[in-house]
């Protein structure tokens, strides 16, 4: 009875506080601006996913074109034997030239995926610096560092923490964009 | 009773401002815009995070005046946008982290949630406000959803997508909570002679 008569002078004073609160945070014109300019962010949100396909395989294109020339396809066992003799020195430098292609094709990942570079980096630089914070702690710690000390890396490790768990959201509401 | 709920918005206004009238529009934002982002500011505190979800809501509303209705008033459906962005809002990752942040600087963030909502009018209105500042944000939405806006406990579960019983025992860690803070000026006004 007393718990129940407390919880009804409690939810009296919070209406009384509700009724105290009579401001808009802003005007209709303010909302109208604001309103427009969120439409054309969205706009821009909506085609990025294309645009940045469109990027990706624009740089992948003009990486690759050196290499997608006819030049690749000739080969000595093709070419008509009154004429090796006649280009051979043009044919040793073209195979110097295949060979060295070749080896910087072989010093590249051998698995092709589709890497989201940029958050993957990211995340993976933030997860690193954490840990390295971790170390450095530990370490301080044990030395005996002063309190401010170690108050300021916690309080950088936050940051961090932060940092990444924005990161990752910011990735997750990525993955749901269509 | 919410205010939201009962602000009266004529019928013929609201199909004007369906229609594209942004004449009508303006007048159902000016009703309505004031009890909104009270609602989204007692729910989630930080200005600037409630300048966002109040912009967000109100677009909403105009954007999916189609959909309504008419079946509950204006304010009631609003509500349900607003509470629901404000709800997602609190179970993002993003604000965990903020909160995991501003633990790291408790004084600082206690002052910053100290801050009253409104000025206050009066030092009840003051206590009333410190208390609430002093609840968790998950606390202060239930208990404000609760006593205020009128949901029940079924409702509060569905909206936060947990059980009957995280409501319940929410609210009453919330509620004994605010006896605490609000339990001094009770017993000033006990104490008054007659």
């Amino acid at each position: 009875m007393h718990t129940d008569l407390n919880e009804k002078i409690i939810a009296g004073r919070l209406r009384a506080a509700d009724e105290n609160q009579s401001e808009a945070p802003y005007d209709w014109a303010e909302f109208q601006r604001r309103r427009h300019r969120s439409s054309l962010t969205k706009v821009i949100e909506r085609h990025r996913p294309v645009a940045i396909a469109a990027a990706v395989l624009a740089t992948v294109l003009v990486t690759a074109a050196p290499y997608l020339r006819p030049t690749h396809v000739h080969t000595p066992a093709l070419a008509p034997s009154d004429t090796v003799a006649r280009n051979d020195v043009s044919d040793r430098q073209e195979q110097a030239r295949t060979r060295a292609i070749e080896g910087w094709l072989a010093r590249l990942p051998h698995d092709r995926v589709i890497v989201r570079v940029g958050t993957h980096a990211a995340v993976t630089g933030l997860q690193d610096q954490i840990a390295a914070l971790d170390d450095l702690m530990s370490a301080e710690r044990a030395a005996g560092a002063q309190p401010s000390r170690l108050d300021a890396l916690e309080q950088q490790r936050a940051q961090l923490v932060s940092s990444l768990a924005q990161l990752q959201y910011a990735e997750l509401l990525a993955s749901a964009t269509p | 009773m919410s205010r939201l709920a009962d602000i009266p918005i004529p019928e013929d206004l609201i199909a004007r401002a369906r229609a594209g009238d942004e004449a009508a529009q303006a007048r159902i934002y000016r009703a309505l815009a004031p009890a909104v982002f009270a609602l989204v500011r007692r729910l989630v505190g930080n200005r600037a995070v409630a300048e966002d979800l109040f912009q967000d809501t109100m677009m909403a509303l105009f954007q999916r005046l189609g959909d309504f209705r008419g079946e509950a008033p204006l304010g009631s459906w609003l509500r349900q946008i607003a509470v629901t962005r404000c709800l997602m809002y609190l179970r993002s990752p993003w604000h965990r982290a903020r909160l995991h942040w501003e633990s790291d600087d408790h004084e600082a963030s206690l002052h910053s949630a100290m801050l009253p909502v409104t000025p206050a009018t009066s030092s009840d209105a003051l206590d009333v406000e410190r208390a609430l500042a002093s609840l968790t944000p998950i606390g202060r939405a239930v208990v404000w959803l609760f006593e205020v806006e009128g949901y029940s406990h079924e409702e509060i579960a569905r909206s936060f997508g947990r059980s009957v019983s995280f409501s319940k025992s929410q609210l009453a860690r919330a509620l004994a909570r605010l006896r605490q803070g609000l339990a001094p000026a009770e017993d000033q006004e006990a104490c008054t002679p007659i």
